[in-house]
């Protein structure tokens, strides 16, 4: 018997009336059975789109950074927008494992498998833009502080773009390292109903040996919470970090203070969105509604509104930030260049404003917090809205800064650096398809240990406790 | 079990001694590296021997199969000569003359090749200075598309054959003339050579065509000084300038010189500040019009009512005649200043109409400005042609009265106005022979082909104005099989010297000595014993009434107006050739690699539908490079250009550029730049006229790219006035508070304690002392006047790549120093600043700490550098560049990437030609060895030219004395911007010494010196020095 209670007026976080068994075989399925048509055809698209990609960049390193359309003036165009964008995908899936796992937020279990598979399918889609965004790829080692024999050179630490390289790269390991290590059970799991010596051995390889023993478990926590306790900082250091690559900039636009915690903001913001979209589809697919249940996706809403809405009102105090500093060359970014809708580049500060600002308000409505619908078209608008936010930050910034005579032409993009994004959305789908046939998609584990506490049936049977009589009760449990 | 014993064979049974040993040993020969005493697998180290022989033979094949690398040779001396050390550069004086243009220079040579120009500081003419043009002619030595061998009807010849040839045919004219054309050639032994040959064929002439001639200037000259002859104009004894339409720094007869004149006017001293004043009458923005304290617009076919109510003004009655009030009160105040200042004042007029000449004749007359302004006693002699002189030979050719044709270096099949008669009568010719380099518009219709040398592999004389001389002299053997025309001429007129043998014994006789030829040749130059004294000239005024009625019986303009000019890199058409020149941006509208149609902003409003007024819709007419393209029609012609509205141009008025629209043969440079606009040009009386005064214009549908360079004119912004960019006052203002620029830089900085404290105060990082050399540069923006020639002079001095109009409308270009044009003002007239931007070499660098692997730094000399093959291409530092300075190797432009055929691409950035044939061997000749060529995607920049500071130092060193950066006027060395500019705007040297050149420029100066957006607390070590404008208008106070 569980120690926790939780009251009944609380949705039930695992629908219909499972037990354990039931539980494996709902998630296990996918992986099992052969995948549908649909999987195919999906499968098929995203190799496609990363095909595409791979050949844009394949044209941008034969024949140099010319292929995109970027020019004296904007130097980063689309290539750091799209970092940026991804970078901030990918702080959902760590926020929902580590600090939800520390703040004990059992909701989280239903989602935190797929979100933190996101996580790093979307870190690997950002690393490719800083890397292939250089002129001269083939020397990109020179950024690694390693002994070599090029006599005193070193990177720069003054560079915020080599914080970037550790930044990330940190990031990513752990993510990694804790998402890996939350599977260790599940694949054992897989590896116990394997029909087949292949699929038993491979899965026994990934199972790292589990056997389920209680030194396995209990390692396995003291595991999970040290991760956690590690990755909690750098959910919030790696936005931070790569926002100092603005922040610590001269050109207007840039160089402003506010930028860490509007970054981390927007990133949990556009990760939470990404999160919705893939986990509304995936429900639906899978047939997963009783595990990613309507509460879920009510709390990411909720999650949205508020990163939303502290998101616009970063956007605010930098205009008023702007009109305070009375300093004409931050005005001009903001209130000519951004918030003038009749400048070359208005569209996008408005169509941000739109996305960001605007459209989440819908979710102080709860009817809509809880319509699929609803949910799923915001959370394509969000993430819209945030890759116009990187845009409008960089590109605005970037086009027209001190002097006039080196304001540019107007930036859009070659087909070569739309393929690279679209290529990105390859590499994504193609892993997370992968994924979705490969590996279990929810936490069978966790869901199980929610499961018994908070779980359809296990709220069923504490009403039924509340409301049996004294004797009936003592009868029942008098063992 | 038994004992029997198995046998195998008798050896066996009987198993002798023999047998036994032949057992063991049927294996004796061992494995190679097996000790006798031991197995295969006790053997020391087969593994590692098998590795080595593995790693040996994978070696060795990988070797051989790598041995594709091309097979460059590097061929040593077998013999030195003396005076050639590989890595030292030597100086040969020699002269650059196109088409009369006369600019006394050094080449400087490197390992046989010369690859740079400079100017030649003995001429008295131009003192030092070169133009665009002067500085680009290198690389015409190198085009491939230069002619390389005689022709015949097309076909390769021998110079004998063709020699043969021509000696028949001229032999067998029959009494039929035969005429020398040529461009103006003021070479005193070539003058000799031509009358000689024209000795020879009694009834034969010479005639001087210039493609822009100044007939109306020679024929007024002897209307009204009985000489045909241009006087020299000295604008540095005038203190009043008034232009009507002279573009005297850009284009008009000799810009070098005059604006080494212009400059001394413009030179502030801050104890006593004073300047010349210069007022400006034009029809469309000129280079010369941009530099004025006062421009005044007027309508092209008013030229001469604008000289003749500006003599009226003068002679103290109305100026009538004039409609527009503000035309009309510019007119009454340049009247009044320049009576104000007689004998120091002067008007020149770009009109090629002699009425209007005369006129102006008569002005100066009133203004006594002979003798003072105006020197008869030196004639220039850069332009001869006479515009009704060409015309009859072309009437005589189609009516079949010419026998032979000799040209040299003259084009009328594509600069003359009529140039279908000129080729219709260039077809009754029947010898046709064409001296001219390339295979240009007339060589292609001529029968013989006897391509000329460059300049640079000539021996020959020139004399820019009367009694000046400078000397041109090889400085590489000729490349191809050329021949100077003049040897064709000598050899035809029967003469057995050569030419240089003609040159040297007219020279020694004239200067009585060998050794005086030895050191006249060594200068470059032979100048005239004494300083000329201005001398007047006896004035006839006769002929003025004849030309102030001829002017009032004038047609008016029509609706519109077409004015056809010329670029200051193109000229008409000798720059077409030349990528360097096409890839400058012209001055003032930035523009590259094309010719348009310049409209003014009220123009655009009703013809292109664009408001400049509307912040809308002027954004997106800067931030596309598609223009729209309007139609240009007059007189049955037309021509579909694109539109560029320019702030200043004359409201009925349009302009296009000539020199553009060369023939496909001209080279693959000039191949689909632009179109031609000469056949716009009429002739008007006796001269040709540039101007049409009635066009109509009709939009198209079309759009058309132009490859700009700026697209935002103005540093005034709805967000304020952004006057730490570039700082300009006024005379009267200055006059009267001399520190304004220091005291607004003193208020801007105040926040971090003043500009005494701010490099302190302004950041949290500690100071640093900045001991021994620290480079420093000061660019006076009063007397730049944006001509550009630093622009050139750095692309040869620094190997910048040319990257084609293709990649210049994707503002791809790579150029290190850029002047920014800026307008302040109105917005139909307004003023205009230049701005030269190089890479500051800021002391607190954005650039460097964001690099993340530290390829640009700072030297202890305060460069900022750049390490090509540290650098991996992100960028960062140049979106981190206030000053937007780095460039990016944004594809392979020079070829010098290790990835082999990577400048195909199609889809995206396709090359255009001009870059291949930038990589060609031949091209690819000029290129300096001391400076590294780029390969793709690292960041360069202007490094200050490194290499010549590094020269610089050791010739300082091995001397064991200080760097001489001007002290005392004296240079170790001088940065390539600097030497090449004509007004002496640039100043560069060490700021730590503090007799150097650039430290008195800046003390002497302390009030008008500014850093570029210092507030940002960069520390550039460029300083400026703010514009001042001895205007009547009151600019609009900048506001914070």
């Amino acid at each position: 018997m569980h120690l926790k209670y939780e009251s009944q007026l609380r949705e039930p976080l695992v629908y219909g009336e499972k037990d354990f068994h039931q539980v494996t075989e709902d998630i296990c399925r996918p992986i099992e059975a052969k995948p549908s048509r649909l999987w195919y055809i999906g499968f098929f698209i995203s190799v496609a789109l990363l095909m595409f990609g791979v050949y844009s960049i394949y044209e941008e390193v034969i024949y140099g950074t010319g292929q995109w359309n970027l020019n004296k003036t904007v130097g980063w165009g689309w290539d750091i927008t799209n970092f940026v964008w991804w970078v901030g995908i990918g702080h959902a899936g760590t926020l929902i494992s580590a600090i939800l796992l520390l703040f004990r937020q059992g909701w989280r279990t239903g989602v935190n498998r797929a979100a933190e598979a996101m996580t790093i399918f979307a870190v690997m889609c950002a690393g490719q833009f800083p890397i292939w965004h250089m002129g001269r790829v083939w020397m990109a080692f020179f950024v690694m502080p390693y002994p070599n024999t090029r006599g005193p050179l070193w990177s720069n630490f003054n560079s915020p773009l080599l914080w970037d390289v550790f930044a990330i790269s940190t990031y990513f390991t752990v993510s990694l390292l804790f998402w890996y290590s939350g599977l260790l059970p599940d694949f054992a799991t897989v590896r116990d109903r394997a029909k087949t010596k292949l699929r038993k051995k491979l899965y026994g390889i990934a199972a790292f040996g589990w056997t389920g023993s209680t030194k396995h478990w209990q390692r396995h926590e003291s595991l999970s919470l040290v991760l956690a306790g590690l990755a909690t900082p750098l959910v919030l250091s790696v936005h931070t970090i790569v926002s100092f690559d603005f922040a610590t900039s001269v050109i207007p636009g840039w160089h402003t203070t506010i930028f860490p915690p509007y970054f981390v903001a927007g990133a949990i913001f556009s990760g939470f969105a990404m999160v919705q979209t893939l986990m509304l589809v995936l429900r639906k697919v899978y047939g997963l509604q009783d595990y990613i249940t309507l509460g879920h996706i009510e709390a990411m809403n909720k999650v949205i509104v508020l990163t939303g809405s502290i998101v616009g009102v970063a956007y605010l105090t930098e205009l008023f930030m702007g009109w305070y500093s009375q300093n004409k060359y931050e005005q001009y970014a903001f209130f000519y260049s951004r918030a003038n809708l009749f400048s070359p580049y208005g569209w996008s500060y408005w169509g941000m404003m739109a996305c960001n600002v605007l459209s989440p308000q819908i979710f102080w409505l709860r009817k809509m917090r809880r319509n699929l619908f609803v949910t799923f078209f915001m959370s394509i608008i969000v993430n819209i809205g945030m890759w116009f936010e990187r845009f409008v930050i960089i590109v605005t910034s970037l086009y027209r800064d001190y002097l006039p005579s080196s304001w540019s032409i107007y930036y859009s993009p070659s087909i070569f650096e739309i393929g690279f994004y679209v290529g990105t959305f390859g590499l994504f789908f193609t892993c997370f398809f992968l994924f979705s046939k490969y590996f279990p998609v929810i936490a069978i584990a966790e869901i199980k240990h929610v499961l018994q506490t908070t779980g359809e049936s296990y709220k069923d049977q504490v009403g039924n406790i509340e409301t049996q009589q004294v004797e009936e009760f003592a009868h029942e449990y008098a063992h | 079990m038994s004992n029997n014993k198995h046998w195998q064979s008798f050896g066996e049974l009987n198993n002798s001694e023999a047998f036994q040993k032949a057992a063991k040993d049927e294996f004796h020969e061992d494995l190679p590296f097996v000790a006798d005493d031991k197995t295969f697998l006790e053997a020391v180290a087969p593994r590692r021997d098998f590795l080595k022989y593995l790693g040996f033979s994978t070696a060795a094949a990988a070797l051989a199969a790598s041995c594709e690398i091309p097979v460059k040779k590097a061929i040593p001396f077998a013999n030195k000569p003396e005076d050639i050390v590989p890595g030292v550069a030597n100086y040969y004086a020699t002269t650059y003359v196109q088409d009369g243009d006369t600019v006394s220079v050094v080449a400087k040579v490197r390992d046989g090749r010369p690859i740079k120009i400079e100017g030649n500081e003995l001429s008295p003419v131009t003192k030092g200075g070169t133009s665009a043009r002067v500085q680009a002619s290198v690389l015409d030595l190198y085009d491939n598309a230069r002619l390389r061998f005689p022709t015949i009807d097309n076909k390769e010849v021998t110079l004998e054959a063709v020699d043969k040839s021509v000696a028949q045919a001229l032999s067998g004219l029959g009494g039929a003339s035969v005429v020398i054309l040529t461009s103006t050639i003021n070479s005193p032994t070539t003058l000799e050579v031509i009358n000689q040959f024209i000795a020879k064929y009694p009834g034969s002439r010479h005639v001087q065509y210039d493609a822009v001639s100044y007939s109306g200037i020679l024929q007024a000259n002897e209307a009204s000084y009985g000489k045909r002859a241009i006087p020299s104009y000295r604008f540095d004894n005038a203190q009043v300038i008034v232009s009507i339409g002279a573009d005297f720094l850009g284009t008009w007869l000799s810009p070098v010189e005059f604006s080494k004149q212009y400059a001394k006017g413009k030179r502030i001293n801050e104890k006593n500040p004073s300047m010349s004043k210069h007022i400006h009458f034009e029809t469309v923005p000129s280079l010369t019009g941009s530099n004025a304290d006062d421009r005044y617009l007027h309508r092209p076919s008013e030229t001469g009512a604008v000289a003749v109510a500006l003599l009226n003004a003068i002679n103290g009655q109305a100026a009538s005649g004039i409609g527009d009030a503000k035309l009309k009160a510019g007119i009454e105040k340049a009247a009044k200043e320049l009576s104000a200042n007689k004998g120091a004042s002067l008007v020149v007029c770009g009109s090629n109409d002699v009425n209007v000449q005369i006129v102006v004749n008569t002005i100066n007359e009133a203004l006594q400005s002979g003798g003072k302004t105006i020197d008869w006693s030196v004639t220039a002699n850069y332009r001869q042609g006479i515009d009704s002189d060409f015309a009859k030979l072309v009437d005589d050719m189609n009516a079949g009265t010419i026998g032979a044709l000799l040209v040299h270096s003259a084009n009328p099949a594509y600069t003359w106005y009529n140039a279908d008669k000129f080729k219709s009568g260039l077809k009754n010719v029947k010898t046709s022979v064409c001296f001219n380099v390339r295979k240009d518009e007339t060589a292609q219709l001529c029968k013989y082909v006897i391509p000329d040398h460059h300049f640079l592999e000539s021996w020959g004389d020139a004399e820019p104005k009367s009694g000046n001389y400078s000397l041109i002299q090889p400085t590489i053997n000729p490349l191809f099989k050329t021949r100077q025309w003049q040897d064709s001429l000598l050899k035809w007129s029967g003469s057995t010297s050569d030419y240089l043998g003609y040159v040297k014994n007219y020279w020694v006789t004239k200067l009585g000595s060998e050794v005086s030829w030895d050191k006249a040749l060594q200068d470059g130059v032979i100048n005239p014993a004494s300083e000329p004294v201005p001398t007047a000239a006896s004035f006839n005024g006769a002929s003025n009434d004849g030309a102030v009625s001829a002017i009032a019986s004038l047609k008016k303009g029509g609706n519109y107006e077409l004015v056809l000019y010329q670029k200051i890199a193109i000229g008409a058409g000798q720059g077409a050739t030349n990528p360097w020149l096409q890839e400058m941006p012209d001055p003032i509208t930035k523009a590259t690699w094309d010719n348009y149609l310049v409209i003014s902003p009220k123009l655009a409003k009703t013809l292109v539908d664009i408001d400049l007024n509307n912040a809308g819709q002027s954004d997106s007419y800067e931030v596309h490079p598609d223009k729209k393209v309007v139609t240009v029609t007059a007189n049955g012609k037309s021509v579909s250009l694109p539109v560029l509205i320019i702030p200043g141009t004359q409201e009925n008025t349009v302009g296009i550029a000539i020199g553009y629209g060369r023939a496909k043969e001209v080279g693959r440079t000039s191949d689909g730049a632009g179109k031609n606009v000469f056949p716009f040009a009429g002739m008007n009386g006796n001269t040709v006229s540039f101007s049409v005064p009635d066009v109509t214009l009709t939009l198209t549908d079309e759009t058309y790219k132009v490859a700009i360079t700026q697209t935002h004119a103005t540093y005034d912004t709805p967000q304020g006035n952004r006057t730490e960019v570039m700082k300009e006052l006024t005379l009267a203002h200055y006059k009267k508070d001399p520190s304004e620029v220091r005291d607004e830089r003193e208020e801007e900085l105040k926040p971090w304690g003043g500009l005494e404290n701010f490099e302190k105060q302004g950041t949290i990082y500690p100071y640093f002392d900045k001991p021994g050399i620290h480079w420093g540069m000061s660019v006076d923006l009063n007397t730049c006047t944006g001509c550009g020639a630093c622009v050139v002079a750095c692309n040869a001095e620094n190997n910048v790549s040319v990257v084609g109009k293709g990649e210049v409308a994707r503002f791809h270009e790579m150029h290190w120093i850029r002047i920014d044009r800026y307008y302040s003002g109105d917005l139909d007239n307004p003023k205009v600043v230049f701005q030269p931007l190089m890479c500051q070499h800021c002391d607190n660098a954005p650039c460097e700490n964001v690099c993340p692997v530290a390829a640009t730094n700072h030297s202890s000399e305060g460069l900022n550098q750049m390490t090509y093959n540290r650098c991996i291409g992100t960028r960062y530092c140049a979106n981190n560049c206030p000053y937007k300075v780095r460039r990016f190797n944004w594809a392979d432009y020079t070829g010098a990437d290790s990835f082999p055929d990577n400048q195909d691409q199609t889809t995206v950035g396709k090359l255009d030609d001009v870059v291949h044939v930038m990589n060609e061997d031949l091209s690819r000749m000029v290129l300096n060895p001391d400076v590294t060529v780029r390969s793709r995607g690292v960041i360069e920049k202007c490094s200050f030219c490194v290499q010549r500071l590094q020269e610089g130092k050791l010739k300082a060193k091995k001397a064991s004395r200080p760097l001489k950066t001007g002290a005392n006027d004296e240079w170790d060395l001088k940065v390539a911007c600097q030497q090449a500019c004509p007004s002496d705007a640039i100043v560069f040297g060490n700021i730590n010494d503090s007799k150097s050149a650039i430290v008195k420029n800046r003390v002497d100066n302390h009030f008008r010196e500014f850093y570029s957006i210092e507030q940002v607390h960069t520390l550039p070590n460029v300083s400026y020095l703010a514009k001042v404008r001895n205007t009547y208008d009151e600019p609009a106070k900048a506001e914070g």
